[in-house]
């Protein structure tokens, strides 16, 4: 056999036994997820079909009583309608802030200030959350910062009430997730050419039209990508209500964590987490829906 | 397209007093208000860290604006406190055991993913970075109902699976970065000199993915140190770690030195920001 014959074989063996080497480096990965992410979701769906006696022991029976409850009991439709509002509105605050941040990121001429609000914008990610959360709790309680300030400018005469409300929820939520929203529009304002906007400002349209009509539609999908995660995160966490907003806050994550350690009605508590993941999902699928619609309508223009 | 591009930016670099009077006619009213609505927001963002800092060195219990003095007596309590002791020791012992574990797993998966072909890859990529955008509290319900039934809730492995299953999808994102940019035709010329699929990646593979493994290593870490919303549901008042005791303190009762330890997890945030910046570079990994 010539020699570039044999090399040619054993440059294939090597592909092979690398693809083998490959599968070898994933094959860990895929079985602790396996084992400790999608075993465990298995599992929870199949409780949430259990039904449970009037001391709360899970029945070998399975039925939808609990989804049945979940949506028929008048407590738990609107704590599912107040998580959503809650929510919708986190993310739609989150959004509008988010534009000015991005800018100031994208556009500021100089290097060291840039770095200062990357910094800004990331160390909250690495904060624990309890922490973020407790800084809202000094802020607001009734001897906290805010109501000292207002008490000593002469504004108010007696504290007002800002924690365990839902407005003290979603002023945290904000704080909390801003970050999220602000990376990925920063990103894809960075993206846009500076002779777009250029180009449009030449032809006659003021700034103003050309943020509507140029970096707002450029920049629609790095907004989505942000609103989602900022969505999902304010749909399902708990730590942050739990803490500012109280234990009687009607929110889902809430109301799963109360009926998991508190009640320990188990199967109940995996039925609204099952819902929850639907919301939560069924958002995914529509942001992701409308980013590739957007997308395809941006190619064709 | 290009082409008409390059003179019109050459220019603007070359010249450097001609932006200068094109940049005093820009500065109009409205972008003062886009600089102030974005540096409110900035502001809005620290408000929270700056408290935390005022109120750990304050030496009332709760904190005055603005300070009339300063203290330290909150992170001296903070050392000579049992509990707070045990809760560290929990903390970094976790840390120890789930970093290492979590870089070997998510090195080798960002790697292989970034090099296979194969029909279902996206589906497995958004697999392994679910974990981010599952709600918190049904991956600790799941998390918890799976241990229980295995008896393995009253250990620390709980904990440590637990903080691996959102430490998992940063070790992944942050090699990807790396994984993408190596040229694998580097990887191609070691093997055709002869070397395995072993020594190769073992020799030229991991020492160029070095950075997105150093900053993996970082997040995970500090996600692990951090976690709460999974640990809250699978430890046990033996295996209580920081931010659980941090919770607890805040959901009964009033402790002060939660803000001195807040500040120190601040800090090493910061730093570890800053490792990151040294070695990946902020703006690639997020």
């Amino acid at each position: 056999m010539s020699e570039q014959g044999t090399r040619r074989i054993s440059a294939k063996r090597g592909k092979a036994s690398a693809g083998l080497f490959q599968w070898l480096l994933l094959s860990p990965s895929l079985l602790f997820l396996t084992l400790f992410l999608l075993v465990p979701f298995v599992m929870l769906l199949v409780l949430s079909f259990r039904d449970v006696d009037s001391l709360l022991t899970v029945l070998p029976t399975y039925s939808f009583s609990q989804y049945i409850d979940v949506f028929t009991t008048p407590a738990y439709s609107r704590t599912i309608g107040s998580t959503l509002w809650m929510a919708l509105v986190t993310t739609g605050i989150c959004v509008l802030m988010a534009y000015p941040a991005a800018y100031l990121l994208v556009r500021t001429p100089s290097r060291g200030l840039r770095t200062f609000f990357y910094i800004l914008l990331v160390s909250p990610l690495l904060t624990s959350v309890v922490i973020r959360t407790f800084a809202w709790i000094v802020l607001l309680a009734q001897n906290g910062l805010v109501n000292e300030v207002l008490i000593n400018l002469h504004l108010i005469n007696k504290p007002l009430s800002l924690l365990w409300n839902m407005n003290a929820v979603i002023i945290a939520y904000v704080q909390v997730m801003l970050p999220f929203a602000v990376l990925p529009l920063a990103t894809s304002m960075g993206e846009i050419p500076p002779n777009l906007r250029r180009a449009s400002m030449i032809l006659g349209a003021g700034r103003i039209r050309t943020f509507f009509r140029v970096t707002l539609p450029l920049t629609i999908p790095g907004m989505l990508s942000g609103a989602v995660i900022v969505f999902s995160l304010a749909a399902g966490s708990y730590i942050t209500p739990l803490l500012v907003g109280g234990r009687l806050q009607p929110l889902l994550p809430l109301a799963i964590y109360q009926q998991a350690v508190q009640v320990f009605n188990l199967p109940l508590a995996a039925a609204m987490s099952i819902t929850l993941l639907l919301i939560v999902g069924i958002f995914v699928a529509l942001a992701g829906w409308a980013t590739k619609r957007w997308e395809g309508r941006m190619r064709d223009v | 397209m290009s082409d008409n591009h390059i003179p019109a930016n050459g220019s603007s670099v070359s010249g450097s007093s001609a932006p200068r009077p094109r940049k005093r006619r820009r500065i109009s009213p409205l972008t003062i208000a886009i600089w102030a609505a974005g540096l409110l927001v900035y502001g809005f963002l620290i408000v929270p860290v700056l408290v935390i800092f005022l109120s750990a060195f304050s030496p009332q219990e709760y904190p005055q604006f603005p300070p009339e003095s300063l203290s330290v007596r909150w992170f001296e309590s903070l050392f000579t406190s049992r509990q707070w002791h045990s809760a560290l020791w929990n903390s970094a012992l976790l840390l120890l055991i789930v970093t290492p574990l979590t870089v070997i797993l998510g090195t080798g998966a960002a790697y292989a993913l970034g090099r296979l072909q194969f029909r279902g890859k996206q589906l497995l990529q958004s697999f392994m970075l679910s974990p981010l955008m599952i709600p918190q509290v049904v991956l600790g319900i799941a998390l918890l109902y799976e241990l229980t039934t295995l008896r393995l809730i009253n250990s620390i492995w709980g904990l440590v699976i637990g903080h691996m299953i959102v430490a998992f999808p940063y070790v992944v994102r942050t090699v990807s970065v790396s994984v993408s940019s190596l040229d694998s035709k580097l990887e191609l010329a070691s093997m055709s000199l002869g070397a395995g699929p072993v020594s190769t990646f073992r020799r030229i593979t991991l020492p160029l993915i070095r950075p997105g493994i150093v900053a993996g290593a970082i997040f995970s870490a500090v996600t692990s140190f951090g976690e709460v919303s999974i640990s809250l549901f699978v430890s046990s008042p033996k295996t209580i770690t920081v931010p659980v005791r941090i919770f607890g303190y805040i959901d009964q009762t009033f402790d002060p030195s939660v803000n001195a330890i807040s500040v120190i997890f601040i800090v090493l945030a910061v730093a570890a920001l800053i490792v990151i910046d040294r070695t990946i570079g902020l703006t690639k990994v997020m």
